[in-house]
């Protein structure tokens, strides 16, 4: 069997959507499981005396990169089929850095927001609303901003391409980045720590 | 070493750094899909710097350049018979296994040219970018590089080039023709079959013996 399962055509829409419901409600179980319903763990993370989110999400690449690498070198998988956003880097770094501010601000991310409202945090009910109210303005300030929003477009790219390195060179420094990255990591808790 | 003096968090480390360390051999399984940048491509073949002509290859072929590939689409047969020097004969289905470098300017002729823009398209969506076709394919080099034709009514300039074409013909082993008018053109083209049938035969000694000689002649150069 060869994967993706969607494009291939082994289910259609309807099915499809199932699947997505099954992936949603396991990403918001283990979002919750990791502590990630609660603001006060998230904003931790910006003030590096907890450093769950870097470790938690880091982990979730991590692990997902190595299924699809092995899933691809197998032949599973057609890693050409993988749908990938878009780069357009100028728009992508002024939204990240919005969605930055509003996750100190806010004490969630959107998906942890969604997992927090479905255990009935008041918190995270009023940050559901921002989503909407934000999403609003963007669709009616969208006119007006739309040349910068498709600005410097570089297609669907990945980084082998991007810096013309070997995938399997590149698989294997995200895991050493990610290694090192959790020691580091652990390391800041105890510093940041030992000084409150 | 004991394993179990290591934490559950190390042990999953420990197994990441493996697999990371062991899919530095991984090669990703290219299925029969591709994707392509359709503007880029549309904005390459608006620029016409998809192709080469027919004269411009056998120039880079007299200059003895080793740094493309020719690859002819034809049958195996045509291939046989007469091939452009330094082709390789790769069949459009064997295309993708053919082992071709993504690097690689790659060159490709089929009989009329058809078979071959259909080729740089197919080798353009797998990623090749340096893919360049013969303009008018097989024919335009019978035409153009082997019988060249100079038009009786033709000038001094005209006359000048045919010179030169007429020296490429005829390293190539085929023949300059001169003097049909252009009515008697339409006539001449009747007879193009017979034409065909007189392309330099191979066995004889072969009109450019491929690039690896003009590497030696330069060798030969430097031991002066």
């Amino acid at each position: 069997m060869m994967t993706p399962l969607y494009k291939y055509g082994f289910f259609g829409e309807e099915f499809s959507l199932l699947v997505a419901f099954a992936l949603g409600l396991g990403f918001g179980f283990f979002l919750e499981r990791a502590g990630f319903g609660s603001a006060r763990k998230l904003a931790a993370q910006f003030y590096l005396y907890d450093m769950s989110v870097f470790k938690v999400m880091f982990s979730a690449i991590v692990t997902a990169m190595l299924g699809v690498t092995y899933l691809g070198w197998i032949g599973v998988l057609d890693l050409d089929l993988v749908y990938l956003v878009p780069t357009h880097l100028g728009p992508q770094v002024v939204g990240g850095l919005v969605l930055g501010v509003g996750f100190v601000v806010g004490g969630y991310c959107p998906g942890t927001s969604v997992a927090a409202l479905a255990t009935g945090r008041i918190d995270a009910m009023i940050y559901a609303l921002g989503i909407f109210a934000g999403t609003f303005a963007y669709a009616e300030v969208y006119p007006a901003i739309k040349g910068f929003v498709n600005a410097n477009p570089m297609g669907q790219v990945t980084l082998p391409e991007v810096f013309g390195l070997p995938w399997g060179l590149l698989v294997f420094a995200v895991v050493l980045i990610a290694v090192v990255g959790f020691w580091g990591a652990t390391k800041i808790e105890r510093w940041v720590g030992s000084r409150s | 070493m004991n394993l179990r003096q290591f934490t559950l968090n190390r042990k999953l480390a420990l197994l990441a750094v493996a697999l990371g360390t062991l899919a530095l051999l991984a090669q990703p399984h290219r299925g029969p899909f591709v994707k392509l940048d359709s503007r880029e491509l549309a904005a390459v073949v608006e620029a016409e710097v998809d192709h080469v002509t027919a004269p411009e290859l056998a120039a880079w072929i007299v200059e003895g350049r080793a740094d493309y590939r020719l690859i002819d689409l034809r049958t195996a047969e045509e291939y046989a018979a007469y091939h452009i020097p330094t082709a390789e004969n790769v069949p459009l289905t064997g295309l993708a296994d053919y082992p071709l470098l993504r690097n690689e300017k790659i060159v490709l002729y089929s009989v009329g040219g058809i078979h071959s823009a259909q080729a740089w398209m197919l080798l353009r969506a797998q990623g090749y970018e340096a893919v360049y076709f013969v303009l008018g394919g097989f024919d335009a080099w019978q035409d153009e590089v082997l019988f060249p034709t100079l038009p009786a009514d033709a000038d001094a300039q005209a006359r000048a080039q045919f010179e030169r074409a007429a020296q490429v013909a005829k390293f190539f082993g085929g023949e300059a023709r001169i003097g049909v008018a252009p009515e008697a053109g339409q006539a001449a083209a009747a007879t193009a079959p017979a034409v065909a049938s007189e392309l330099p035969k191979l066995t004889a000694p072969p009109p450019m013996p491929g690039p690896a000689t003009p590497v030696a002649k330069k060798k030969k150069k430097e031991g002066c």
